[in-house]
């Protein structure tokens, strides 16, 4: 009975979805919110109908969980075209950072290996997107990302080689040796680089000409290339999502995860260790090259002291604080980082500190050591473990 | 059929075994008996490749193990329940299965059928997470990965230890069981020398790392000296 319901509902769900879509951009309005709202409705139509259906999770993970990041992007970049400028990159900015903190929580939460070097991927990702740019201006923004998620995965690689023989507090020394000669190795190329003050790109990212009456600016203060970006880095991360929702579920991930628990174990039924650790450092490194080419293009331009030991030890406490080895806590994290600004201005603002003296650039990182003090005292499993306690606790007390 | 000749293992300056030498037919059971420190466990982890050997030789039928990597030796068919067992608590016990069918080339949902056959309580639970398992439920979902692999060798270390009698004795019928209706070959380490050689076709003691007693389990079982002073038996 419940796979007739899912065979049928989904064709059904999909014709639905489909209608609306031609219907919204045929006739039911010309504007760029009313399209927007349209497509945004029927998705949403859609995707909840699929996901409705008993048992479609489990019976097909891979859709459910396609539907679910249709719905999530869905929902997110309708949003985008009613928010502020500012707000929209912030959102951008989170989108990134969430995408690298996805990466180290797949090196640490399923592989169970540590890394104080994904600021220093980010920035092998960053540098390379503005290179190239600044080299091949009209190469698309998709071809010039997987550019740099290649490179991120090459250094990923040559990292994780040796990174193979090494545990713990070693291996650790290992990144960090890369995190803390990353900047130094920016200047010393800085023919390519740009040295201290870096690159910028040549031109901002602008939509593509069929796209560009979508995008076109009608509701200050809202820019076209802001809104532009914003959505770029939300699909790309809402992919990224994705692709590592089903690596967590693979048979890669599992096989992480039962080396991180127990690697004998993993030995005995036939996982290679050496080759499973260097994927889960590829992956991180790519998923890091990723976040900082979207950093690069959001901010226009790049700098090397952006990507200093400083930034990996903030990534770290990200993610110890959204919650190591999950999906949700990544996305939390890369939310805190994106909002921690305004945070930061807030304070200044309420009390009164010159926002160019020494303590109010260190808030920052007052703000993060504060956070992770706070996190391991009372939620050592993060904001996620901490929810999902707390979901226990109610599900427990109010039973259904 | 798995064939040990002058195998010698060393941890730094002290040996943990010596010279071992045995033979475990094909389709039968042997026990591996000896006190703590006897060398029965790095005997198991050097068959699965996780210790290199430092002399003699290894050979699973006509090839030889010495010097392969642990995951390639677990694909040539050789199944190894580590003692402590090796489930993965976060995971469910169909996920723990899943882990054992996913290197071994072999059919799931038929693999998964056959060990609920084999160990009825692990269908009942399937959904349930390996941390919330009994020590001998636990203890059958490590063996039911390995077996989902159809190995066809299985090395098992100290299956009975910190289960209740009752489920040793379960435990026991069912690898007797195994070995009666398929031609696993099992190598059973053990410390309950008493359970182990119920089922047991063959015997080896070791001491010290040494082999002192090569025979069956029969002529082993009524060897007082043996019972007395190797294996703990005392009338």
């Amino acid at each position: 009975m419940k796979l007739i319901a899912v065979r049928r509902r989904v064709p059904i769900a999909i014709a639905i979805a489909v209608a609306v879509t031609i219907i919204a951009l045929v006739a039911a309005s010309t504007t760029r919110e009313g399209i927007a709202l349209s497509i945004a409705f029927d998705l949403a139509v859609a995707c909840g109908i699929a996901m409705s259906v008993p048992g479609f999770k489990a019976d097909h993970p891979v859709v459910s969980r396609a539907a679910l990041t249709l719905l999530a992007l869905d929902v997110a970049i309708f949003l985008t075209f009613f928010f502020s400028s500012s707000t929209n990159f912030n959102l951008a900015t989170g989108a990134a950072m969430s995408i690298v903190l996805l990466g180290l929580s797949f090196l640490t939460g399923a592989s169970g290996q540590i890394s104080l070097g994904n600021g220093a991927f980010m920035g092998v990702g960053a540098f390379a997107m503005a290179i190239w740019a600044n080299h091949h201006a009209t190469t698309p923004i998709v071809l010039t990302l997987l550019i740099a998620v290649a490179c991120g995965a090459l250094v990923g690689l040559l990292l994780g080689l040796p990174a193979t023989r090494l545990r713990g507090p070693y291996l650790a020394g290992m990144t960090l040796a890369f995190a803390v000669a990353f900047t130094f190795i920016l200047s010393s190329f800085s023919s390519w680089t740009g040295g201290d003050s870096g690159l910028q790109l040549p031109t901002a990212a602008t939509a593509p000409r069929w796209l560009d009456g979508f995008f076109h600016a009608g509701t200050p203060p809202l820019t076209t290339t802001t809104l532009y970006i914003t959505d770029v880095a939300i699909i790309v991360a809402g992919v990224a999502f994705f692709f590592m929702a089903n690596l967590f579920a693979s048979r890669t991930g599992r096989s992480m995860r039962l080396i991180r628990d127990n690697d004998v174990a993993a030995e005995l039924v036939g996982v290679s260790l050496p080759r499973t650790r260097v994927v889960a450092f590829i992956v991180s490194s790519a998923y890091a090259a990723l976040g900082g080419a979207l950093l690069t293009l959001i901010d226009n331009s790049v700098s090397p002291p952006t990507y200093s030991f400083a930034l990996s030890v903030t990534i770290l406490s990200l993610i110890v604080i959204g919650g190591i080895g999950t999906i949700s806590g990544a996305l939390i994290g890369g939310v805190i980082y994106a909002f921690s600004t305004n945070v930061i201005s807030w304070i200044t603002t309420q009390t009164g500190l010159n926002p160019q003296g020494n303590l109010a650039s260190q808030l920052n990182g007052i703000i993060f050591g504060g956070l992770l003090i706070l996190t391991m005292l009372f939620a050592p499993f993060g904001i996620t473990g901490a929810a999902r306690q707390l979901w226990h606790r109610l599900r427990a007390r109010f039973p259904r | 059929m798995i064939t040990i000749e002058d195998l010698t293992v060393s941890f730094g300056a002290v040996q943990a075994l010596r010279n071992v030498s045995f033979v475990a037919e094909t389709g039968k059971i042997t026990a591996v008996l000896g006190a703590n420190g006897a060398g029965k466990t790095t005997l198991l982890r050097t068959i699965s490749g996780l210790k290199e050997p430092k002399t003699g030789t290894i050979r699973l039928d006509d090839q030889s193990l010495v010097h392969k990597r642990t995951e390639d030796i677990a694909r040539l068919g050789i199944g190894h329940v580590p003692e402590g067992r090796g489930v993965i608590g976060e995971f469910t016990v169909e996920e723990n299965l899943r882990l054992g069918a996913m290197m071994a080339r072999v059919n799931l949902l038929q693999g998964l059928q056959e060990q609920y056959e084999l160990f009825p309580v692990l269908g009942e639970r399937r959904k349930q997470h390996a941390a919330k398992l009994s020590g001998g439920e636990r203890q059958m979902l490590a063996m039911a990965r390995a077996l989902i692999a159809k190995p066809s060798v299985l090395l098992l270390d100290e299956p009975s230890l910190g289960l209740a009698p009752l489920v040793t004795a379960q435990l026991m019928h069912t690898i007797q069981s195994l070995c009666e209706s398929s031609d696993l070959t099992v190598i059973l380490v053990e410390q309950n020398a008493t359970s182990a050689l119920r089922i047991a076709h063959h015997a080896v003691v070791l001491h010290v790392g040494k082999v002192v007693a090569n025979d069956t389990a029969a002529n082993v079982s009524a060897n007082d000296n043996l019972r007395q002073y190797y294996l703990g038996l005392v009338e």
